[in-house]
């Protein structure tokens, strides 16, 4: 009798020892905790400038955002960097109150800091300081906005640090591959494609920044975000003081260009020796966010290309060993098509069998449903991530001006998430054969062609990019 | 569930920290504590939870105290090869029969084993290679049939994982995850499971990846190619002298039976700490934690690092004829991150490579032109043993790397002869604690912080202490720390020179 209590207690011990570790697929989670999206507080000043306020006294920090309409799409061709430069020299340039090396001082001083740039679509100025700085560096945000005084020095201190970014352009494999194969989808002239020259960067002066600066600058094409440690009634008083004298102007900022793509089949070749794996990127054009396509193409991509969990990841990487890191996804940019890229990096010895491997996955999304599991992995995975969408301040302010900046509605992100909520396997595959067409594919490799597994003619006719930087002109300016 | 309010929520956790003047760190500490909860269960296992309920979301960090340093001679790329090996599954998870899978994967290292012996042999024998190679795809093949591949991270994924991943440095090892703050039981039971059962499936497979990785960041990048010679040039004998990847013939050596031995060896639960930063009960952390991680038993201590790097008795250099742009580092031994000076370091970290006023970048790009960027930066390639004090600098377009040379040399000289300015060291305090404000804004930084000072440098607090020992750094320490490391014998060159086009 006692050997049998004995043994119902061991066994006792052991079903309640295995029952309270259980397979994770049965645990139960309570509700999530509820997220109280803040409300931004808005409002539009006499001079069009629009301010989004949001106070955060977590730490004492305070952030400001500016996102302003302009770009290097709006540069002329044989000025290519000038928007770039336009944006670092406002920064280091210093204004027509305070030289540029005084800020510097003024700024690392405080722990502080302001900075400019200028991109594709947008530029941008971002400042960051404590608490009690908060006033001094809004006074130098304004200041350099309003009156930048491009100082020569500093205009050509720009040019050297662009000229030298253009002599190492060829040193990365990874780099080459990107900047070439955007020039294959959008063509080599295309501004969304064409990167600075010497002989661009030759043709810019002082006078071209300046007139860069005063056609964009201006109050009505500009968002200001401010967030963190304030009180938003002082804050809006001390804004509205300081861009008091900044007069708008109303002449139009023009909309992205329009990009024809016409799907060519492409093989082309960068040959170099100095690497022994190859960089391959391959695709086509992509979309838009506006697309009425763009939520299943969402799951597609998840299922396609997510790292990890995708197919190309899970075939590729893991099950073939092929490359470490691969990706695949069609990008929707907001105001101008984006692309679809497929790509890894492979020893060179195995160049042509990750390129079909890779094509192999895009066909297969093309020709059959996926898959009841995937599917619910990739929704569930966006809607059940959802929170960090949102999750801190600085997330929430910045998609909002997003939204702004390019039409979208204020709600797009919900809409979104109402959206993958009702995406099928049929309308995965539905986006999929509109959308991608691995037989219509630009192919480009970076790599040294001798040691590939088979020559890249068995992919079509191949043509070599010739990447050689163009030298300067002479004689060479400062 | 999301709600939209027209009520802001003011998350008042941290009294404002350095707002006046005359706040103390001892006064932001313990701020901070009312908010932090540290527990070690019976088997040593250490948790580091941080409250921060802005929002329903959870960072939750591994750090394991093993990285590459802790890797034999010949058998380099472990740490990191198994850290690979951690996202593979366990017994339960990523797989459709276990039993199974153990014997095709016994049988897949038996041959391995015999090739490798062949391989290694003088002259070893081809046919027998071919055979055995033919015999290892059919059992690969086999025991890949079996697996589920990538079921862990597709578990967190599907719960609404975000940015999960891992690391390694030479000093220790990071696994982490973002959660929705209501599923850290999964957290709980997966990441136990993984350090209780795991099962490194595919493990030759993942040597090719981690290959790919080497070329990618190593061999076929011209910066990657001069690093490693640089480190194996600063270091004789210290393992920091090998890139973490590991060397291309030790990845391919590797066996998976040796990677289990460095699993046994490295990951006992007394190795583990675990970060927590977010919307959490400590109570209940700490409760799912002596559920799921009490089940880890204790072991022997992992053996320490025995080999010390012996002073250095003269300069070396290392130079790369490489069709890239020229490069030019500089290396000088330094102690570790224990020893006082290391905070006069991080001063002088600040004044001579940090930002457009810092001096390197005053001198060879503002004035002098001839870098297009110079910076400085300590406790490469780690800081848990004697690292290195590093200045770069990127040579402008049309220049070679002996002007960018010259002028840090002179600034070097310069930092060792004059006392730097009040303005110069006053900016280096006040910065270094705005960074650490700025490091509080986010759960992920914050764990890292958190597991990296508690385990490193062995007390968590080192976080804010620090500013501390910044404080009370003086001119005279610089100067004096300047002469003690930047000499010439102590130091190493690192170059690369452009050479006749690809």
């Amino acid at each position: 009798m006692k050997r049998f209590i004995v043994v119902i207690v061991l066994l006792a011990t052991v079903v309640s020892q295995a029952a309270s570790i259980k397979h994770y697929s049965k645990l139960r989670y309570p509700p999530l905790g509820d997220i109280d999206i803040p409300d931004v507080q808005r409002l539009t000043l006499p001079n069009g400038m629009q301010l989004y306020l949001l106070e955060d006294h977590e730490l004492p920090l305070v952030r400001f955002s500016t996102l302003i309409r302009t770009g290097s799409i709006h540069e002329p061709a044989d000025k290519i960097g000038l928007a770039s430069i336009t944006g670092q020299v406002m920064r280091t340039g210093g204004t027509t109150d305070r030289a540029g090396d005084t800020l510097d001082a003024l700024l690392e001083s405080m722990a502080a800091s302001v900075e400019v740039s200028i991109g594709l679509n947008s530029g941008s100025a971002s400042a960051s300081a404590l608490t009690e700085n908060a006033d001094t560096i809004l006074e130098v945000l304004a200041e350099i906005l309003m009156k930048p005084a491009f100082p020569e020095d500093k205009l050509m201190l720009a040019k050297m640090q662009l000229r030298s970014s253009i002599a190492r352009r060829n040193d990365a494999p990874g780099g080459i591959a990107d900047r070439e194969f955007d020039k294959l989808i959008y063509g080599p002239d295309s501004v969304f494609a064409r990167h600075p020259e010497f002989a661009t960067l030759a043709n810019i002066s002082r006078s071209d920044l300046a007139a860069f600066h005063r056609r964009f600058f201006v109050p009505n094409n500009v968002m200001l975000a401010v967030w963190g440690d304030f009180r938003t009634p002082a804050m809006v008083e001390k804004i509205k003081t300081v861009f008091a004298d900044w007069p708008r102007s109303d002449e139009a900022v023009p909309p992205a260009p329009a990009v024809a793509y016409d799907f060519p089949k492409t093989v082309n070749l960068i040959n170099r020796n100095d690497v022994n794996q190859s960089n391959i990127v391959m695709g086509h054009i992509g979309g838009l966010r506006s697309d009425p396509d763009y939520c299943p193409l969402i799951i597609a991509n998840r299922i396609l290309g997510s790292s990890f969990t995708g197919r190309l990841f899970n075939n590729v990487r893991s099950r073939q060993g092929l490359a470490y890191s691969v990706y695949g996804v069609y990008t929707a940019n907001y105001n101008y098509p984006g692309v679809f890229y497929v790509g890894c990096q492979t020893k060179s010895e195995s160049t042509v069998k990750a390129i079909e491997a890779m094509r192999q996955e895009v066909a297969t999304m093309t020709r059959e449903k996926v898959s009841a599991e995937e599917l619910a992995l990739a929704k569930d995975s966006f809607l059940n991530s959802f929170v960090f969408n949102v999750d801190t301040v600085g997330k929430v302010i910045s998609r909002m001006m997003t939204y702004e900046y390019y039409g979208y509605p204020a709600d797009f992100l919900q809409t979104l998430k109402q959206g993958i909520e009702k995406v099928t396997a049929a309308d995965v595959l539905r986006v999929a054969q509109k959308h991608f067409q691995p037989d219509q594919f630009q192919i480009l490799v970076v790599g040294r062609s001798t040691d590939f597994d088979r020559p890249l003619s068995v992919l079509g006719n191949v043509k070599e990019i010739d990447i050689t930087i163009p030298p300067p002109p002479q004689p060479q300016k400062k | 569930m999301i709600t939209q309010t027209h009520r802001r929520v003011f998350s008042c956790l941290f009294i404002l920290l350095g707002c006046c003047a005359t706040r103390t760190v001892a006064q932001d500490l313990a701020a901070f504590e009312e908010r932090f909860t540290q527990f070690t269960l019976d088997n040593g296992m250490t948790f580091l939870v941080l409250e921060r309920h802005a929002a329903p979301v959870v960072t939750l960090l591994t750090f394991a105290d093993v990285g590459s340093v802790d890797e034999q001679r010949g058998r380099t790329g472990l740490a990191h090869l198994f850290e690979h090996m951690a996202f593979k599954g366990t017994q339960t998870v990523g797989t459709r029969d276990y039993r199974a899978e153990k014997k095709a994967m016994a049988r897949a290292d038996a041959i391995f084993e015999a090739m490798r012996t062949e391989r290694l042999k003088l002259q070893p024998d081809p046919k027998r290679l071919d055979e055995w190679a033919e015999e290892f795809k059919t059992v690969q093949a086999e025991a890949q049939a079996l697996l589920v591949h990538d079921e862990f991270q597709q578990v967190f994924k599907q719960a609404g994982g975000a940015n999960q991943n891992a690391g390694t440095s030479v000093d220790y090892t990071l696994y982490f995850v973002s959660l929705p703050s209501n599923k850290i039981e999964l957290w709980m039971n997966l990441e136990s499971d993984r350090f209780l059962n795991p099962v490194l499936r595919e493990f030759y497979r993942e040597k090719d990846v981690v290959m790919e990785e080497r070329r990618l960041r190593v061999e076929s990048d011209p910066v990657g190619r001069l690093l490693e010679e640089f480190l194996g040039t600063a270091y004789l004998a210290h393992p920091y002298g090998t890139e973490i990847v590991g060397h291309m013939s030790d990845i391919e050596n590797l066996s998976r039976p040796e990677a289990e031995a460095f699993f046994r060896t490295y990951y006992g639960p007394a190795n583990l700490t675990v970060a927590i930063v977010g919307d959490v009960q400590p109570k209940n952390v700490q409760r799912l934690a002596k559920r799921y991680f009490g089940r880890l038993k204790g072991g022997p201590k992992p053996p320490p690092v025995r080999t010390v790097e012996p002073p250095q008795r003269g300069e070396r250099s290392v130079t790369l004829q490489d069709p890239a742009q020229p490069f030019v580092l500089l290396g000088y031994h330094k102690p570790d991150v224990h020893h006082p000076d290391s905070a006069v370091l991080d001063a002088v970290t600040d004044i001579m490579g940090l930002g457009r006023t810092s001096r390197l970048y005053d001198r060879l790009v503002k004035k002098d032109r001839v870098a297009a960027y110079a910076s400085a930066f300590q406790g490469y390639p780690g800081d848990k043993y004697p690292g290195l004090f590093m200045f770069y600098a990127v040579p402008a377009q049309g220049q070679k790397h002996e002007a960018s040379m010259a002028a840090m040399e002179a600034e070097i000289e310069r930092l060792k002869k004059e006392p730097v300015s009040e303005a110069e060291l006053t900016k280096a305090k006040t910065r270094a604690r705005a960074s650490l404000i700025r490091s509080l804004a986010s759960n992920s930084g914050l764990a890292q912080e958190l597991a990296y000072y508690q385990v490193i440098t062995g007390d968590w607090r080192n976080l804010f202490t620090r500013l501390e020992r910044i404080d009370a750094v003086t001119i005279n320490d610089i100067q004096r720390v300047a002469n003690a490391y930047f000499t010439i014998q102590n130091r190493t060159v690192g170059l690369m020179e452009t050479s006749n086009a690809l």
